[in-house]
């Protein structure tokens, strides 16, 4: 007596699933359009406490739900491809521009000239309006004393001080296909090596011999430096004096004399985000001294954009610093190319 | 982790016995049979199948192609690929033989703190992948507190040497397992005959012992291979310039969303670790007679001999040492601001996890573990009572498709995962599926990780219900269906029960599996969803390792905790009775 009754039960499950599916497509496809008001969710790329930080003082400040996932930044943009036809985030925020560009090229971001945007010098935002600038760092080598003296070598103040053999597997950097902080360091030698790209990989090249792990996301060197892992990581520098004031009282932090990299840490709009209003709304918080006086607070030290935001000391003097000219579309625009070369041709190599 | 999945199951295929049952009735009578077998590879094909179709599909377009035609051709890639062999092969000889000592002293050796060898034996089994990692790095890294604070020297462990060490921690539990089930099940009548004949202590261990235990060690070593090879977090967190196909899949995926080449290196990796699985369920399965003959007809004499009980006691001890320490390591680093730079106390780590993003996804992940586990419970018993007692021609076929989750490498099937479900399934001008996974799709993504919870975890399951079904005489199935009771109610009322003791190992490995998984889930992890060893990785690639610590032995917690309130629901002897046939 049972028995046709367990056998539509049964066979009601595929078809349940047939009929969830048809639901669940309506229900998305309107959601789009109707939300609006509740959340906005950010691909997040500086450091996970900043990103924590930012994410509830933006939803305080707007009463919008801001949500987020910590990413890499070429990480970020790799995601923002995977889900190109139906995009999970609306903003992607911070990261060197560079990683923007190359969204944008990808026409996975949109344009957007916010308000807020004038008060930002042009040096720090896109002409186009892909991308506005929220934050700037420098490149630096974040030594790590202790392992220095032990090794016999003085803190690196060049590029060519980090090919030293005694820095053999003592060096770190992220993977450049994954940190922009680490596409920054290979641009900065395209630039240093007049845009030759031979010179450039056979540096690169070199390097590998040093470096003993390429890690995904782009401050982690410092922490293995700090960790006496390796003696000198390359990292931007604020990253560096966030983890002297963590407790890694033995780094150091220095910069290569031929001249480093810098980043111009850019928020950009995802394309046809679920909540592209509320993308807007956030961009436009970026650019604020609101937003941008936060970074302090939680041990991220990058420079703000904005000019009324408050410049700390622990922050690096961009005019003390040789900055290489670096040219953010160019790097932006090549990225790709760049580091599927570096993933095929510098990265597996073995070690002599 | 995959415990369960023992080499002592005889190829079901041979189990049920020629002329039992008729196959008349099956047309038209038994409907419930039918509709179960249709849900089931259903369930199967939505699982498993479709995304490791859409992989192929992707390794055989032409870009993929390029890659995988160059394996042997490109120096790199063929580095790549003579990496991961290599790591498999140290890496399964070495947890074998780790494996293979603790489970004899634990089941031969008379000592002290046999229950308590036993539960540290299986630690590894309950804790996320890189609690290993990050406790080896600190303690046997460049600076670590053993390596270079108390040894002072300068060890290497990025590459080769550390991955060895943090691999073979990890998956021995594995052999452990199996070659303590089949130790406890060697007739030990063999040995007294042997020793009775007058041979020694030693020759009975090397000339009756050892060879009844051949298929038992092969199919550990298998096993252990495909793991290795499989394995993701530990490349990632020490291979230093040792790249493997894992984390070379993963790059190419996360760093440049290259799904041809994923997909590429995905399909090289599928090659060996699925004609392992084959051979070890095909060949190792067909070589083991001895465990199966029936109950051992007495205890196991314990050696006493010196000679063989003091090297491998030690052995054993120094293993468990090992264990300790790393477990200690975890569990005092997530409360030190910076462990072996700067001991000074301080909660902040938990604090970090508790209050921000950690208790987010320390929630997510117990609900949707908890959702999977039930699931994956019924369908692995569903499954093995299929195969068992009602398939005949199909039950291979079967038997091999639910085992794909976990023979097919976790970084394959999150690849797959990720390119047959962020879009909806379109087949024909119809949709069949909406987008499961990625932040955009229902649920937020949610129903494509709880699908990778099940299909991770249900061979476990199954395996375990396979071997118990195969203890129970199928009379007592005819007899419900001869008093009236259809496929399904006899399935519920007389088999499930019967085979509770399988249900519940397969319920206790469900969950744990689901919690520690990483691989398949990083590919899948959406805003809305967040996982914590995706969480975790994050943590320990920035180098927070003490959030790390602190992150991992709160997941251990929670695993622990809901295995113990399964076996007390269940009422079922903890851990300890999962491998008794």
């Amino acid at each position: 007596m049972s028995r046709p009754r367990l056998a539509t039960c049964l066979l009601a499950v595929p078809i349940g699933m047939a009929g969830l599916a048809g639901c669940a497509v309506d229900d998305t496809a309107s959601g789009g359009s109707g939300q609006g008001s509740g959340t906005v969710v950010i691909a997040c790329t500086p450091q996970e406490e900043q990103c924590q930080a930012m994410a509830a003082a933006f939803t305080k400040s707007s009463g919008i739900k801001a949500t987020y996932v910590r990413m890499s930044s070429g990480e970020g943009v790799a995601r923002l491809d995977s889900a190109k036809s139906k995009p999970e985030f609306d903003v992607l925020y911070g990261g060197p521009s560079d990683g923007h560009v190359a969204a944008a090229k990808a026409g996975l971001t949109e344009k957007y000239v916010s308000p807020e945007a004038a008060k930002i010098p042009d040096e720090y935002k896109a002409a186009d309006g892909t991308w506005t600038g929220t934050y700037v760092g420098a490149l630096g080598f974040c030594s790590n004393k202790d392992v220095l003296a032990e090794l016999g070598v003085d803190a690196p103040t060049s590029w060519q001080d980090l090919l030293d053999p005694k820095l053999r597997k003592n060096v770190a950097i992220a993977h450049p296909s994954t940190s922009g902080t680490s596409y920054t360091a290979v641009w900065t030698q395209m630039v240093l090596n007049g845009m030759d790209e031979a010179k450039t990989f056979d540096y690169l090249a070199k390097l590998h011999q040093n470096v003993l792990q390429y890690s995904k996301s782009g401050s982690a060197p410092g922490q293995m430096a700090g960790r006496g892992e390796v003696a000198v990581g390359i990292v931007f520098s604020h990253d560096c004096v966030k983890y002297q004031k963590e407790g890694f009282d033995m780094l150091e932090n220095t910069f290569p004399s031929e001249g480093t990299g810098y980043e111009v840490g850019a928020v950009s709009l995802v394309k046809n985000g679920p909540n592209a209003e509320n993308g807007k709304k956030f961009i436009d918080w970026t650019l604020t001294p609101e937003h941008q006086d936060i970074g302090p607070t939680v041990g991220s030290f990058q420079i703000p954009t904005n000019p009324d935001a408050k410049v700390t000391e622990e922050m690096v003097k961009l005019d003390e610093v040789n900055l290489v000219d670096y040219d953010a579309e160019a790097a932006g625009e090549r990225k790709k190319e760049i580091t599927a070369k570096f993933d095929a041709e510098v990265a597996p190599q073995p070690k002599e | 982790m995959t415990a369960t999945l023992l080499p002592g199951a005889p190829a079901p295929t041979e189990a049920p016995a020629p002329g039992r049952r008729r196959s008349g009735p099956r047309s038209g009578r038994d409907l419930t049979l039918v509709a179960t077998v249709v849900v089931v590879a259903v369930v199967l094909v939505a699982i498993v199948g479709l995304p490791l179709l859409r992989i192929l599909l992707a390794a055989f377009s032409e870009e993929g192609w390029g890659i995988v035609s160059s394996m042997l051709t490109d120096p790199v890639n063929r580095r790549i690929l003579w990496n991961t062999v290599q790591l498999g092969v140290i890496v399964s000889l070495v947890g074998t033989l780790v494996g293979f000592v603790m489970a004899y002293a634990q089941v031969r050796l008379d000592f002290r703190g046999k229950r308590i060898m036993h539960l540290i034996a299986l630690m590894p089994i309950v804790s996320p992948p890189f609690a290993v990692a990050t406790a080896a790095i600190t303690l046997f890294g460049r600076n670590g507190i053993v390596s270079s604070d108390l040894l002072g020297l300068g060890v290497d462990i990025y590459g080769l040497g550390g991955l060895v060490l943090v691999l073979s921690m990890s998956f021995f539990p594995v052999a452990y397992m199996n070659l303590k089930g089949m130790l406890e099940s060697l007739d030990p009548s063999l040995d007294e005959a042997a020793a009775l004949l007058g041979a020694s202590k030693g020759k009975v261990f090397r000339t009756v012992t050892l060879p009844m235990l051949v298929p038992g060690i092969a199919g550990s070593v298998l096993l252990l291979f495909v793991e290795s090879i499989a394995d993701l977090a530990n490349p990632l967190v020490l291979g230093g310039d040792y790249t493997v196909l894992a984390s070379r899949a993963y790059l190419a995926v996360t760093g440049e969303y290259n799904v041809a080449g994923g997909a590429a290196y995905s399909l090289v990796l599928l090659v060996p670790a699925l004609s392992v699985f084959l051979v070890q369920r095909y060949w190792v399965g067909r070589q083991n007679v001895v465990s199966v003959t029936g109950k051992p007809s007495g205890t196991p004499e314990l050696v006493r001999t010196p000679a063989l009980r003091i090297p491998i006691l030690t052995a054993a001890v120094l293993v468990c040492l090992l264990v300790v320490t790393m477990y200690s390591t975890v569990v005092v680093g997530g409360f030190v601001k910076i462990f072996g730079v700067n001991n000074e106390f301080t909660l902040s780590h938990y604090r970090f996890v508790l209050a921000g993003i950690g208790s987010d996804a320390m929630f997510t992940t117990t609900l949707l573990a908890l959702v999977a586990t039930p699931l994956a419970g019924i369908l692995g018993m569903l499954i093995a009572w299929l195969v068992v007692r009602k398939l005949r021609r199909t039950s291979g076929l079967m038997d091999f498709v639910g085992m794909l989750g976990l023979s097919v490498p976790g970084t394959v099937l999150g690849i797959g995962y990720a390119i047959a479900f962020n879009t909806p399934t379109v087949f024909a001008n119809r949709q069949w599926f909406p987008a499961v996974a990625g932040g955009s799709a229902i649920f937020g993504g949610a129903m494509a990780i709880v699908m990778v919870f099940v299909a991770r975890s249900l061979p476990s399951g199954q395996r375990s219900g396979i071997s118990a079904l195969q203890q129970i005489n199928p009379a007592i199935d005819e007899a419900s269906t001869s008093l009236g009771a259809d496929s399904l109610t006899t399935f519920r009322k007389v088999t499930l029960p019967l085979i509770r003791p399988a249900l519940l190992s397969g319920l206790t490995y469900a969950f744990a599996r689901s919690m520690t998984t990483l691989s398949p889930i990083v590919f899948i992890t959406t805003p809305q969803t967040k996982i914590m060893t995706s969480q975790i990785l994050a943590e320990v690639d920035a180098g927070r390792f003490g959030n790390a610590f602190a992150y991992c032995a709160i997941l251990i917690v929670i695993v622990l905790s809901v295995i113990g309130l399964l076996n007390l629901a269940l009422l079922h002897p903890s851990l300890r009775g999962v491998n008794r046939r």
